[in-house]
């Protein structure tokens, strides 16, 4: 077994980093090296002590431009930009924890949530000194027990008296679009989680019209990590373009499913078990794309990589498709949620999405009418860049790699074959959608 | 009529493009009202309407620069370039062309802000957007005033129909006020139009589609 966090690797000593160098860079950094017991805060304080405050806003902006630290909710915007123009707006901010984790393909934000909660705590409240914020909140999913363990966290540490601001843990309605950045802004703000146009930027006109930094729960455990230990520490670990590690969900061609801390650079035939059973990989989650398995073989888990493809590393969802799947089929599921999942605010989104869903039916159905690929084709070029938020981009992204990458599926539809008569389903989808303003909120 | 003569021609075209600006701007006005309602034309998916307003008004003002440019050329009465965007400038009929001016300063506005629309603040478009019944209704007061074209004839039934039509959208679309769908079920309510297979459980595939 080289999955998961059952790596071998050295228990730290007190107060020390995680010996970094080596082959393994002191990873895994956020996950305990030894199974998913979760960490409590007794284990958490002997291994890394105190958070460490740094005793003024600002000061920490610095080591994290050095460190090259990016965000880990997809986007990868440079972490320190963001603080900056937060500490610099003016007036008081808000701090938010993003740990809202709507991307169904995804489980590295509930998994570092349940195991290390203390270190995403520890960066919330370092990342909101840096920013100089006494208005801090943690937005997670409506996960009753996960909820419940980080709101005891919350409350040891207060008692504990490590806290400098108190965290209220905010509701995230069970939604694609939940964790977007306006949408945070607006639940939070007693709204729909729905995106709204930008600018203005959330980091400069968020919550109650705060300027408000939005980080995602990875994202900040990285944070208190840095703050710790240093840039350099941060970049033994990752590519000098992208530094660090950062953990992935791997979904095996053979129906495994696990979450691992890795470094950004490490190879993707190292992650995933990609022989002759696995025809493409989906990188990015359902607003990545799909590349051809003999394609990502040779490619690395990085921006530099995988953009030149049309794909990037996003929040570290790699898929290995088996051979013996449709992956037409399995595209028109995901096509289907994404439509459904329109906050249903855009034109070009709620009219365009569920278009292209209709017509990735078509062709994943027999002998397709041979309109449906062009029709799609032009109404992916009507949506993109159309919306308030990303949702259409991501969404044709998706779309047009697998027409690519599956070209010979669709020749094979036409002809009245496929690869999968019985459609397994293998992509992991949520059963319910939006019906009701009460699913947003 | 003496045909149009070369000291006669730049009068002709600037009254010839002034009435095909009216028609155009009548139309993008149409279209904006459509828009704004999600409605639908015939033949043409939702967001091709949104494409024709678009492209209708920048074929518009277009029309409404060479209206404005062989006005000013002419030398039968003196605006002046700068009259053509200030308003009420003009030392020939003031208040007429000044509403010309308006509606022309208006239209540059939106066309700007719609422009640069993804780099800007949504509420601030938006209230510029509203300007737009402000620019028709300028440009037909404007049309009706500083010529006499208009006052008989077909041309007059043109400016009643574009009068009319107006009225009729702003009704309609006042009528249409709190009867859009929520927003949470537009993108089902699509699917559900598009394919007539049950959508609203999402994702499951059954042994029905007998695939080979």
């Amino acid at each position: 077994m080289t999955y998961g966090t059952t790596v071998p690797h050295p228990a730290p000593e007190h107060g020390r980093p995680p010996r970094p160098g080596g082959t393994d860079a002191g990873l895994p950094r956020l996950l305990p090296a030894h199974g998913a017991v979760p960490v409590d805060l007794r284990t958490h304080l002997d291994r890394y002590g105190a958070p460490p405050y740094l005793g003024q806003a600002g000061r920490l902006i610095p080591v994290l431009k050095a460190a090259g630290l990016t965000g880990r909710g997809g986007a990868a915007f440079p972490v320190h930009r963001k603080l900056a123009a937060v500490a610099h707006a003016g007036t008081r901010p808000v701090v938010i924890g993003n740990g809202a984790e709507g991307e169904p393909a995804s489980d590295k934000d509930k998994s570092l949530l349940w195991i290390s909660p203390h270190l995403v705590l520890d960066g919330l409240q370092l990342a909101a000194e840096a920013v100089g914020s006494a208005t801090v909140g943690l937005y997670l999913h409506r996960h009753p027990r996960l909820q419940d363990r980080l709101r005891s966290a919350v409350a040891q540490r207060a008692a504990a008296g490590l806290d400098q601001a108190m965290v209220e843990i905010i509701d995230a309605p069970p939604r694609f679009l939940a964790g977007e950045e306006s949408a945070l802004a607006s639940r939070v703000n007693g709204g729909p989680a729905m995106p709204r146009f930008k600018p203005p930027m959330v980091f400069e006109r968020g919550v109650v019209g705060r300027p408000t930094l939005v980080q995602n729960v990875e994202t900040l455990a990285h944070l208190a990590l840095i703050a710790r230990f240093g840039a350099a520490w941060f970049r033994a670990a990752g590519t000098a373009a992208e530094p660090g590690s950062m953990l992935c969900t791997l979904h095996q061609a053979d129906g495994r499913r696990d979450v691992l801390e890795t470094g950004l650079g490490t190879p993707l035939h190292s992650l995933l078990a990609l022989d002759g059973q696995v025809q493409a990989v989906l990188s990015g989650g359902y607003h990545g794309a799909w590349l051809p398995a003999a394609d990502a073989a040779r490619m690395t888990l990085s921006n530099v990589d995988l953009q030149p493809a049309g794909a990037f590393v996003g929040a570290g969802v790699l898929v290995a498709l088996p051979a013996d799947c449709c992956g037409i089929a399995e595209a028109a599921r995901v096509a289907r949620f994404l439509a459904l999942e329109s906050a249903g605010q855009c034109g070009p989104c709620f009219n365009g999405l569920p278009r292209i869903a209709a017509a990735m039916d078509e062709i994943a159905r027999p002998r397709p009418d041979p309109r449906a690929v062009t029709d799609m084709f032009r109404w992916a070029a009507l949506v993109q860049g159309r919306g308030a938020c990303h949702h259409p981009d991501g969404s044709v992204r998706f779309i047009r790699s697998a027409l690519h990458v599956f070209r010979d599926e669709i020749t094979n539809h036409g002809q009245g074959r496929c690869v999968d008569p019985a459609r397994r389903p293998f992509l992991p989808l949520p059963a319910g959608t939006a019906l009701s303003a009460a699913d947003w909120s | 009529m003496n045909g149009i003569t070369q000291s006669t021609a730049l009068w002709y075209a600037s009254r010839a493009t002034g009435v095909v600006s009216l028609l155009l701007l009548t139309g993008v006005t149409l279209l904006g009202v459509l828009v704004n309602r999600q409605g639908r034309l015939p033949g043409l998916p939702r967001f091709a309407v949104t494409g024709l307003h678009r492209n209708l008004s920048l074929l518009g003002v277009l029309f409404v620069a060479v209206h404005v440019i062989t006005a000013v050329a002419d030398p039968y009465v003196t605006i002046g370039l700068a009259a053509a965007v200030i308003p009420f400038a003009s030392p020939y009929k003031p208040l007429w062309l000044g509403l010309g001016a308006i509606s022309l300063d208006v239209v540059l506005a939106l066309i700007l802000t719609s422009l640069a629309r993804a780099r800007m603040n949504r509420r601030l478009w938006r209230a510029v957007h509203w300007l737009a019944y402000l620019a028709w209704g300028s440009a037909l007061v404007h049309s009706l005033t500083s010529s006499t074209d208009l006052h008989q004839g077909v041309l007059l039934y043109l400016a009643i129909g574009c009068a009319l039509a107006v009225a009729g959208s702003v009704i309609w679309r006042i009528s249409q006020a709190g009867r859009e769908l929520p927003r949470e079920e537009r993108a089902a309510a699509t699917l559900d139009m598009m394919s007539p297979r049950s959508v609203r459980a999402p994702a499951r595939r059954g042994p029905r589609e007998h695939i080979r």
